[in-house]
């Protein structure tokens, strides 16, 4: 006999699953970005369609409909017993093919989907393969070029190595992880994986870290704070999915060392300009005949390295003058505070544009510019926190027992206060890219000879009418970028949020 | 109090001026604004209380109080409180203090013991033989006649004025918003005038090419005041952002303020434009996302401001060139201010971040407000879900959001130049870009600190706005 359930209860069943939600977003997406490739591989001039993209665009609609069909069966599942069937757990194993089409989305969601309890362990175990295997796929593609970088088979050979290694670590993952204690044994693989992070893979190192602290835990589960807010994040698919896309772009950063070849996105070559998208120029090749493909892994540096400066130095600075503001009040607050408001007046961009005005475009000269407009928010955002915290009563306890202003500050203001400021840090730390890649577009940013994904969409957005993927295709990364950021910002401020405490 | 119930009017105006030059006395910003608007009359005041006190002899008071404490081994028993004290703190930590530094702890600290008591001791004597003077007691007996509070009116009005404003909150409060935005327009001035003048580039020789000898340089220099010292250029430069009056620029030879009073309105207009629709747009989705959290409605538009959010206003601008103007020529590529088919385009390109931010803004406050206590109590009370929306949450949820709308406006404005050189606006912002090669330093200046008065201008009725809207800080104001 069928138990009637109410309306109420069944939305609980259905939210209290994450592999629910996680099955319904990865459809949704999927069948969303088959169409774009549809939409992308449709060229008006023939009025048919790339035969490239539209494969895609078929194998992303195949497995949406598989993903649908299971997200089906989940939903039935659910309804009926509230929990998910072994049954349906095992088709998860099936979705884990969609990565050969590229598809993240189903992946992920399908190694959610085969496992009945999750930790952070496993979560970031599997990320940490998947972004190995992306930056293996990616370099792959340069097996089409007429030549490859001299350390290109080495390069390759590391990358397989490491993926065969963390292959071997998620598969004892899964089998050790859900133990309260760790074998002894996990302490070796939590080494090699530290190493293979060496490829730029920093998921590999943040999983042996972490394989690390549980060893040193022991048994006792309770966790540090930290370990709360990886075990949270861990949960959040889009977050994750933002954090994969930001590694993967950092990993393939340093591997192009070895994979990619700097001379094909900088020297001109002028038998292939402005060829179309093909399997030797992936996304085709610009005036100047350079690969447009390479440049932007190229691009990706600046950008990475760019804005994560143009965030990390006002956050620095910006701090510390909001704690020392927050902390002595007063006088030293209105003086830091009213030298900081004039600074804040000015819109960071019309700033940056003065100071590239005053000083020269170059690319330190847009990283300072960028990093002085943002100083104000995180002196505020700091001050505001450190207000806080200097009231509370473990501070009050390190005054009375003699500990001078600087340790109290630094020992037990400052760490206490630094969420938001995490949390504000990788909101804003797209906003650093969108600006990089905007003076740049205006000439005042990066040097115009860098391929930087700016500087790429400037001399493209010439060829707009005729050629408009020269210009399609950078505004894509950086958009993805951004997007990253933004997804892992929300998921961090979520995970970081007190409130849900 | 008795006393102003049932003064004579000529008490009765003298008491709340008291009053409210007492309360001035005690901020020690407004006390030195207070002696320097009424200087004349402040003066006057302190000749007379500087003679009063001396003639009740308050200095052989003090030296008398003190020579007593002093015989009577005050100080000595109050040091070997202070050292018995310290010694136990030492003690409990566990140190091990040298005797110097310890001997000098106890007389720092025993001589402030001291000296306060002595202060108290002083106070009370006075008072006990019944004739305490203050400061502002003597202000009030000369101003208590008619014909002193009449001269004082006429040689001391700056200073009434001053009072007047400081006596009601909201005077008080605009007053001293309007202070801060002057004084971060000197110093963004300052600021942006002192980074121009300490670049390495070299206008003279950018703009009279390689061939330019050493005397077409310094007499280029000569005409446009740059062989001035810093402080000369300095003061010329904020004269000049005052009187609207920037000199010519660098290159084409034209007067710098008209031409940004040419360009700066399209770009305005633009921002102004686009802040609306952004807002008319956002909040009904930020409202109604909020209303159904988790939703696949909620989902989608939240992802949509996200993205929003993400994209570059460049590429957006180029993006919409290729499929609206090249491929479907629907709307014109570049601005032309007759067309305003070809204002759409901008405006749209100008308003996403905005409209993605006040969205997402609009959502994250409006949810964290219908979970407070007070929904819980609108809706026991029986009302209507869109009354409880409408009438509690979505008027205390605008708070936040006014000042989103407030910040990025700002950054609007800055970030036009953008948007303004993809779509070909001769705007404020490719003005500046134009002429950042050179550089040409008035042209720049005037640009960008115009830009910032105005975003100042727009933050202080924003402010004023909230101190109106918002009771809270209403309150707030009026405890001062």
């Amino acid at each position: 006999m069928k138990p009637i359930i109410t309306d109420q209860q069944r939305q609980f069943r259905l939210k209290s699953a994450p592999e629910y939600s996680q099955a319904s977003f990865a459809w949704i997406v999927s069948i969303a970005l088959s169409l774009l490739l549809l939409l992308g591989g449709y060229r008006s001039e023939t009025g048919d369609f790339s035969p490239v993209l539209l494969t895609l665009s078929g194998a992303y609609l195949v497995f949406a409909l598989l993903q649908l069909a299971v997200w089906a069966r989940i939903r039935l599942d659910l309804i009926r017993d509230g929990s998910i069937r072994g049954g349906t757990r095992v088709l998860g194993y099936g979705l884990m093919l969609s990565l050969l089409s590229g598809n993240v989305f189903i992946a992920t969601a399908a190694f959610q989907l085969v496992r009945a309890k999750k930790n952070a362990a496993y979560t970031l175990a599997v990320y940490t393969l998947l972004t190995t295997l992306l930056v293996f796929a990616v370099s792959a593609l340069n097996l089409y070029k007429p030549y490859v970088a001299n350390s290109f088979l080495t390069g390759m050979a590391l990358l397989l190595v490491a993926a065969v290694i963390q292959l071997g670590a998620l598969l004892f993952l899964a089998k050790v992880a859900d133990r309260s204690v760790l074998p002894r044994s996990t302490a070796i693989i939590a080494v090699i994986l530290i190493l293979t992070a060496l490829t730029g893979n920093v998921f590999a190192l943040l999983l042996g870290l972490l394989l690390i602290a549980r060893l040193r835990d022991g048994g006792g589960s309770a966790g540090s704070k930290t370990g709360q807010v990886i075990d949270r994040l861990s949960r959040s698919s889009t977050s994750m999915l933002g954090l994969l896309f930001i590694l993967f772009l950092f990993a393939l950063s340093v591997t192009s060392y070895w994979t990619f070849d700097y001379s094909l996105a900088i020297e001109n070559n002028y038998s292939a300009i402005l060829q179309p998208p093909s399997l030797a120029y992936p996304l085709g090749t610009d005036n100047f005949g350079r690969d447009l493909f390479s440049r932007i892994v190229f691009g990706a540096r600046i950008s990475l390295i760019v804005g994560l400066l143009s965030t990390i130095i006002p956050v620095v600075i910006g701090g510390l003058l909001g704690a020392l503001s927050g902390y002595y009040g007063r006088h030293t607050d209105n003086i830091i505070m009213r030298a900081l408001d004039i600074l804040y007046a000015i819109p960071g961009i019309l700033l940056a544009i003065a100071i590239i005005a005053a000083f020269g475009a170059s690319t330190v000269n847009l990283v300072i510019a960028l990093s002085v407009g943002a100083i104000p928010t995180y002196a505020r955002t700091m001050r505001a926190n450190v207000m806080l915290v200097s009231t509370l009563e473990y501070v009050q306890a390190a005054r009375a027992i003699g500990s001078s202003d600087w340790v109290i500050l630094t020992k037990h203001v400052v760490p206490n206060s630094l969420a938001p400021m995490i949390v504000k840090s990788s909101l804003t730390i797209g906003t650093a890219v969108i600006s990089t890649s905007s003076l740049s577009y205006l000439g005042l940013g990066v040097e115009p000879h860098i391929p930087e994904w700016g500087n790429i969409l400037k001399l493209g957005s010439a060829y707009l009418e005729t050629h408009a993927y020269t210009a399609i295709y950078p505004g894509i990364a950086i958009i993805a970028l951004v997007l990253a950021f933004n997804f892992l910002g929300d998921g961090l401020r979520d995970a970081m949020d007190p409130k849900l405490d | 109090m008795v006393e102003y119930v049932t003064a004579p009017s000529r008490r009765g105006i003298a008491q709340p001026l008291t009053a409210v030059f007492r309360k001035m006395l005690r901020h020690p910003v407004y006390r030195y604004l207070l002696f320097l608007s009424g200087a004349p009359i402040t003066l006057i005041v302190l000749v007379c209380y500087q003679y009063r006190r001396s003639k009740l002899g308050y200095r052989t008071i003090a030296a008398e109080v003190e020579n007593e404490l002093r015989q009577s081994g005050d100080y000595e028993s109050l040091a070997a409180e202070v050292r018995q004290q310290q010694q136990r703190k030492h003690r409990f930590f566990g140190r091990q203090p040298d005797e110097k530094q310890l001997e000098r702890e106890v007389a720092h600290l025993a001589s402030l013991k001291f000296n306060a008591r002595v202060k108290e001791r002083i106070e009370r004597n006075i008072a006990e033989r019944g004739r305490k003077i203050t400061f502002e007691d003597t202000y009030r007996q000369l101003i208590e006649s008619p014909l002193l509070f009449l001269l004082s009116l006429l040689l001391g009005w700056p200073m009434y004025i001053l009072m007047g404003i400081y006596a009601n909150p909201y005077l008080k409060y605009i007053a001293e918003r309007l202070v801060m935005a002057i004084f971060v327009i000197f110093g963004v001035a300052f600021l942006v005038f002192t980074l121009l003048y300490l670049s390495p580039m070299n206008p003279a020789a950018n703009l009279l090419g390689e061939t330019a000898t050493d005397e077409q340089i310094a007499s280029f220099n000569r005409l446009y005041g740059l062989d001035q010292p810093y402080l000369v250029q300095l003061w010329d430069s904020l004269k000049g952002i005052l009187t609207f009056d920037l000199g010519k620029s660098f290159a084409g030879n034209e007067q710098v303020t008209e031409a940004i009073a040419g360009k700066f309105p399209v770009t305005l207009t633009l921002t102004v434009v686009s802040t609306l629709i952004a807002v008319l747009i956002a909040l009904p989705i930020g409202i109604i996302s909020a209303t159904r959290p988790n939703s696949f409605f909620d989902y989608t538009f939240m992802f949509i401001a996200l993205l929003g959010l993400s994209i570059p206003n460049f590429w957006q601008g180029l993006i919409f060139i290729l499929n609206f103007s090249i491929k479907q020529s629907w709307l014109p590529a570049t601005y032309n201010p007759e067309n305003w088919l070809s204002a759409v385009m901008p405006i749209v390109v100008l308003g996403t971040g905005l409209t993605a931010a006040v969205a997402r803004m609009t959502r994250s406050s409006t949810l964290e407000v219908i979970h407070e206590d007070y929904i819980t109590t609108a809706k026991a009370k029986g009302l209507s879900r869109r009354t409880v929306l409408w009438r509690h949450a979505v008027g205390n949820a605008l708070i936040p959001i006014v000042t989103v709308i407030g910040l990025q406006f700002g950054g609007m404005l800055g970030g036009a130049a953008v948007t303004e050189k993809v779509f070909n606006i001769s705007g404020i912002g490719s003005y500046i870009v134009d002429k950042q090669i050179i550089p040409d330093i008035p042209s720049i200046m005037g640009g960008v600190v115009y830009t910032a008065i105005t975003i100042s201008v727009v933050n202080v009725l924003v402010d004023l706005l909230y101190a109106f809207l918002d009771p809270r800080i209403r309150s707030k104001m009026k405890q001062y």
